[in-house]
């Protein structure tokens, strides 16, 4: 037999396993390996090395999968207290927007008014109207940020509960 | 054949529709089921990639954090077990990236003595079975850590999760032709090391 009847029957043998031939390779490679023993005995290595691949088993903690569970519960329950925070937080947002146009004209007046009783320039008692705008989201703007530099009160009973497990 | 095929593969995509709206809506029991179901084959995957089992168990938790974290984002037109590979691989590469040289080294050296149980067989082997099988793992186990791990990736998603080439591509996120000739070579050098083993 000569190199490239070896060659080709060593491709096939590869191919077979990694991609699948087609019936008339498989046809040919079985024939082949019937009359050829070096060849059955590459086959042969190949089945071996598959089968030590697929029964190859791996060691990890028993506890893995009911520790994994608990862990996706709770970050699932997290993201659900999260999601109903940050509902809250754009129903007040919207209120609160709500609130203050309808208000504002009466806010203007009087500031206006207050502006007029203490002799005040304009340029003072409009500021103090945009102020009395900014103020409120300033404030929030202040605690969103305070909040994210220190661990929540939920972060803290999720360290606890994973010291428990 | 062709009927049972079709039907196959329309339970496979009712399945993946299930599973896509589970995750949107963060179903936990369906996430438990998912979690028990992949429990051999996750870790195997993740061990192959990071070398240690430690590194291997963080990675199987997060990779269910982020399962559920962005389950909306699973398209039920992809296996599932593809996608959930994807995401595993990629938290398993952050890990390594993150890693320092001496990390990294300790991460492809594993050795910790932790107890564990062997996952893959459920029946009480006698002792002369558990020490045979257990040098046979540790030879293979020896031979896949010798491998490029791009070749030692392709040839267990092959090989162990029974994926087709097609599903590796997208998990690895390489051309098919890559992942062919990566499992050419890595099948050759793998039964070479094999035969190194044990001779």
């Amino acid at each position: 037999m000569n190199p490239e009847t070896h060659e080709r029957a060593c491709h096939l043998i590869d191919a077979w396993q990694v991609e699948g031939i087609s019936s008339p390779e498989r046809e040919w490679l079985e024939t082949h390996l019937s009359e050829c023993p070096a060849c059955q005995a590459r086959a042969r290595a190949n089945e071996h090395v598959l089968l030590a691949l697929r029964s190859n088993s791996v060691t990890v903690d028993p506890a893995l999968v009911s520790t994994t569970q608990a862990r996706v519960r709770w970050r699932s329950r997290e993201l659900r207290e999260n999601r109903a925070r940050l509902r809250a937080l754009w129903i007040s947002c919207g209120l609160s927007w709500l609130l203050g146009a309808v208000t504002a004209p009466l806010l203007w007046q009087a500031m206006a008014w207050l502006g007029r009783q203490f002799e005040l320039s304009p340029v003072i008692w409009i500021t103090g109207f945009a102020l009395f705008w900014v103020a409120p989201a300033t404030v929030v703007g202040a605690l969103v940020a305070w909040k994210h530099s220190h661990p929540s009160g939920l972060k803290n009973d999720r360290q606890a509960w994973e010291r428990r497990i | 054949m062709g009927n049972s095929l079709c039907l196959f593969v329309n339970s496979m995509e009712q399945e993946n529709r299930e599973i896509a709206h589970g995750l949107r809506r963060r179903d936990p029991d369906l996430l438990d089921e998912l979690i028990a179901r992949y429990q051999y084959r996750l870790p195997r995957y993740l061990l192959t990639l990071t070398g240690n089992r430690q590194a291997a168990e963080d990675l199987f938790q997060e990779t269910w954090i982020r399962v559920l974290e962005k389950g909306h984002l699973y398209n039920p037109q992809w296996r599932f077990e593809t996608w959930l590979f994807s995401i595993a691989r990629n938290l398993a590469i952050d890990l390594l990236r993150r890693h320092e040289p001496e990390s990294l080294d300790a991460l492809l050296h594993p050795g910790d003595e932790r107890p564990a149980r062997d996952w893959s067989d459920n029946k009480s082997p006698t002792p002369l079975e558990t020490v045979v099988a257990d040098q046979r793992a540790e030879r293979v186990r020896v031979a896949l850590r010798h491998l490029v791990p791009e070749a030692r990736e392709v040839l267990v998603l092959r090989f162990q999760e029974d994926m087709d080439l097609s599903e590796i591509a997208e998990v690895v996120g390489a051309p098919l032709s890559t992942v062919k000739s990566r499992l050419y070579r890595g099948l050759e050098a793998f039964r070479n090391l094999l035969e190194e083993e044990e001779a």
